[in-house]
């Protein structure tokens, strides 16, 4: 019996040592930090102070878990958090009403947090956090802050695109020259955003224009910025309209089987337009007070740093300066159209992009 | 003068309607109790659904007809008919092909044609398209051969090959499980009688198997009208694209071609009811073993069919992953870049995985058995209702079953207070989710126990609860394990509903593959999905193949 004994207690012991040890360390002992994480805290980690924040994050985990642990060590404030889709986790938030569990809510586009703000969900951050980013990049009612910023490039294949064969402006790609190459992430939130600030800015009939001629050109629709800088490092097809930030992670993770880079547009031209992602914090929120030191926390020279070193977008608060592989942002002055302005425009922009027809080439 | 085999026919045909209608009497009060309730539980993302439509005033006929709605809809409807047909042909005859034939490795066979369905069709499409077009390993290979093996995947015809391979499994299992306990008695008869092994199929063995083909092809049917990954990345405007493209910026349309997914599906089952009524289902009665039909010449080109079906559905995109994670790996060795990802990364989802996927199958047959039971049993209205609600509930996006969930549970503070973020209601979405999926087997399971042995145990005087654990379950046995493992592929691979309505910091493999797959990491999603295929393979083969096939 003794050996028996033995045997399931020591199951028993393994068992609960693989339980633990998966549950994480929750509580008590100050945090350690490594990695990534490491390089964003400027001081020391500090034990658990049994406060919560609770996050719905439309970025994702691999790239946002840094700043994440950075901040439970500096602070001792418990995360937890809910990742998905930014438009997805909107949804939920407005199904959830007053109701919620969330404190913060992150998002890869302007579009689900003016969804959120239209819904009268949205609660006014603080000014000393407001303050850190310029007022272009923030609502002017303080209800969200602009953390980071992508801009919209055209990303093409080394190999099949000649250097003279790129266009000025993103109008000229409705040219018989350009048919069938160019991918579009039509169903993409953030090319959404970008062909809502192009209605506004360029007129409603210019822009559906474009989009029809576009279609009409054989431009094809993939899901997401992602899978067109993939397809494009591939061949698959010659060029995108994209985001910029992804080509340089694609770059980090195949090396020179990556056959693709970004080229930007004009300066002054619609193409090259900055689209921000946004923080924001719930009306609802019980913790409101470390929901804004969250906020504020991705703008600290650390978290910004990170942002604009390690995922290779551009900082948004004072004083940090871009990567140097980034080209320098001379279009901010497109890049802070005012967000706020465009209302209910989502809903015609989706409506004309589904009638151009695109969305089966 | 009729033929012997025709004779033959109506003999075989007029006991099991005998039967049938003796085994029709009313249905106890209890079981209907029991099904209103559970149907009550399984309506609740559709309750949630009919009163958002009413709450967002929104337009369904007005959005029904127009061109925005009746396009998307035709392409629907044009691909959920391709994909049901097909896998009613292939799973029918893979599943012939693995019981009823000589074929050769049909153990292998039988634990690995079921495995396709674990491909989550946002892996399964991006697999074949990365494969087939420049750079993927298919078209480097067949270019080393000379060949252009660029092929583009893409529109309906992509989304119809991926369904199809991905859905197949639907129609083999409950098909296969059903022609392990058919007598082959008739059958043997009838080619001793004269008829070709042909007509012997057609007229004897078919319109015993008929139920299940038709049960398997509506839950493909419903899989390919609420699919959404294979559509989006096959670039095919179905009806379930346009309810995710507009349901951020125009609720009120996206609201509305829900309901009108909803009615779609609730008018397919009520088809299919229609017809089942038609279709004889005679209990086994296991006289022996199964006719094992000689395959002789075809044997070569069956094997070759199996095969290639093993291949494009299983094999092709393991390869493809494997060659995504291989590639990272050796990269990470060569020091160009780390993976994002170490052992214990792998072991918590997987775990997370295994656990909730496990409990639901077993749950999920739990909660449709007294349905099944009725409406098997009984001539019952309460049974049919509660059965088109299970079943249809399979056509709704999981997005909106998770908004349901959140609905539910922030109107009710108790809800609020004691179930939101539990694996006890991640376990009930699932369930709510993939419930249809155990019906059409156990009703074949519930079927399959003559009703004449059950009189024989109440005239000897066991009593119900000893009838039922000592005839019931040991004869529904194969049918109740075969609809668990459909539940517990699907679960496995369940994206939207295990993101939002899990507890926190619940990854599964499945959530980890499609968050490093949307992050570029595709390395790391390759190795994530190949865990998830290699456990779905264990927990199929331990929870259910190696327990259904023992007694075979």
């Amino acid at each position: 019996m003794p050996s028996r004994f033995k045997l399931s207690a020591t199951a028993t012991l393994a068992a609960l040592a693989l339980l633990g040890a998966s549950c994480g360390s929750s509580a008590g002992d100050a945090p350690t930090v490594e990695g990534a994480a490491a390089d964003i805290v400027s001081g020391e980690c500090v034990g658990a102070n049994g406060e919560t924040v609770t996050i719905y994050s439309g970025r994702t985990e691999n790239l946002i878990q840094p700043i994440l642990d950075a901040f439970v060590c500096e602070t001792g404030v418990d995360v937890q958090v809910r990742w998905g889709d930014s438009a997805d986790l909107a949804l939920l938030l407005a199904e959830e009403g007053d109701a919620s569990d969330a404190d913060v809510f992150l998002s890869s586009s302007p579009g689900p947090v003016g969804f959120l703000e239209g819904e009268g969900l949205l609660g006014t951050l603080d000014a000393d956090t407001l303050e850190l980013v310029s007022a272009d990049n923030q609502a002017s009612a303080g209800t969200w802050i602009g953390f980071s910023g992508r801009k919209r490039v055209l990303v093409y294949n080394l190999d099949n695109v000649a250097d003279g064969e790129l266009p000025a402006s993103v109008l000229d790609l409705t040219d018989p020259a350009y048919a069938d190459r160019v991918a579009i992430p039509a169903t993409n939130g953030s090319f959404e955003d970008w062909f809502t600030v192009f209605r506004d800015t360029e007129g409603n009939d210019v822009a559906t224009q474009w989009i029809n001629d576009m279609a009409a050109n054989g431009a094809r629709t993939y899901p997401n910025n992602r899978s067109i800088v993939e397809a494009v490092g591939r061949g698959e097809i010659d060029m995108g309209l994209v985001n910029h930030y992804y080509n340089y992670q694609e770059s980090a993770a195949r090396g020179d089987e990556h056959r693709a880079e970004n080229f930007d547009f004009a300066a002054e031209d619609i193409g090259s337009l900055l689209i921000i992602t946004a923080a924001t914090k719930l009306e609802s929120s019980e913790h409101s007070d470390t929901a804004n030191a969250l906020i504020q926390y991705l703008l600290t020279p650390g978290a910004q740093t990170y942002f604009t070193q390690e995922t290779f977008e551009y900082p948004l608060a004072a004083g940090i300066d871009p990567a140097d592989v980034l080209p320098p942002l001379v279009a901010l002055e497109i890049g802070s159209v005012d967000f706020d302005s465009l209302g209910g425009g989502f809903a015609d922009t989706e409506r004309i992009i589904q009638e151009s027809g695109i969305l089966n080439n | 003068m009729p033929t012997p085999n025709e004779s033959f026919r109506k003999v075989a045909s007029s006991t099991t309607s005998a039967e049938r209608s003796t085994s029709l009497p009313t249905s106890p009060r209890g079981l209907r109790w029991t099904s209103a309730i559970l149907a009550f539980l399984f309506a609740f993302p559709a309750i949630y659904l009919v009163w958002r439509n009413i709450t967002s005033d929104t337009d369904p006929f007005g959005v029904l007809f127009t061109r925005r709605t009746l396009d998307p809809l035709r392409r629907t409807l044009v691909l959920a008919v391709l994909v049901s047909a097909t896998t009613a042909v292939v799973g029918t005859v893979l599943a012939w092909l693995t019981t009823r034939t000589d074929l050769p490795g049909q153990r292998l066979f039988r634990t690995l044609l079921p495995l396709p369905l674990v491909y989550p069709t946002f892996v399964g499409a991006a697999a074949f398209i990365r494969t087939l077009s420049p750079g993927g390993i298919a078209s480097d290979l067949l270019g080393t051969i000379g060949l252009d093996g660029t092929i583009e995947l893409r529109g309906l015809f992509g989304a119809w090959l991926v369904l199809s391979l991905f859905t197949y499994p639907y129609v083999y299992l409950p098909v296969a499980a059903r022609l392990r306990r058919l007598p082959g008695s008739i059958e043997e008869s009838a080619r001793l009688l004269g008829d070709t092994s042909w007509n012997a199929f057609r007229r004897v063995v078919l319109p015993q198997i008929s139920s299940a083909i038709a049960t398997g092809s509506l839950l493909v049917f419903l899989y390919a009208v609420s699919d959404f990954g294979a559509v989006q990345l096959m670039r095919y405007d179905t009806l379930t694209r346009a309810i995710w493209t507009t349901r951020l910026n125009n609720q009120q349309v996206s609201l509305a071609l829900s309901l009108v997914l909803l009615v779609l599906a609730g008018t397919s089952v009520g088809a299919e009811r229609f017809l089942e009524r038609r279709f004889t289902n005679p209990p086994s009665t296991k006289v022996g073993r199964p006719l094992q039909f000689r395959l002789g010449r075809a044997k070569v080109a069956s094997f070759g069919l199996v095969a290639l079906v093993v291949f494009l559905g299983l094999i092709a995109p393991a390869v493809a992953l494997g060659d995504w994670a291989i590639t990272g790996i050796i990269r990470d060795a060569n020091g160009q870049r780390d993976l994002f990802l170490s052992a214990s990364d792998i072991w918590v989802p997987a775990r997370n995985t295994a656990l909730a996927s496990a409990i639901t199958a077993f749950a999920a047959v739990l909660a449709v058995l007294p349905i099944a039971q009725l409406v098997t049993r009984h001539r019952s209205r309460v049974g049919e209702v509660a059965n088109g609600v299970v079943i249809s509930t399979f056509a709704l996006p999981g997005l909106l079953v998770a908004l349901a969930v959140f609905f539910w549970t922030g109107e009710f503070a108790w809800a609020r207070e004691n179930l939101r973020g539990t694996l006890l209601i991640l376990i009930f979405a699932y369930v709510v989710r993939f419930g249809s999926q155990a019906m059409g087997s156990t009703q074949v399971a519930v079927a399959s126990v003559p009703p004449r042995l059950d009189d024989a145990a109440r005239m000897l005087g066991a009593s119900r609860v000893r009838r039922f654990l000592t005839i019931d379950i040991p004869l529904m046995t194969p049918g109740l394990l075969a609809g668990a493992g459909l539940v517990l592929l699907a679960t496995m691979k369940e994206l939207p509903i295990t993101l939002f309505v899990a507890p926190f910091d619940f990854p599964t493999l499945t959530t980890k593959t499609f968050t490093n797959f949307e992050d570029a990491f595709i390395a790391e999603a390759g190795i994530y999905a190949l865990v998830l295929v290699a456990l779905s393979a264990l927990l199929t083969w331990l929870l259910v193949l190696r327990r259904s096939d023992h007694r075979f």
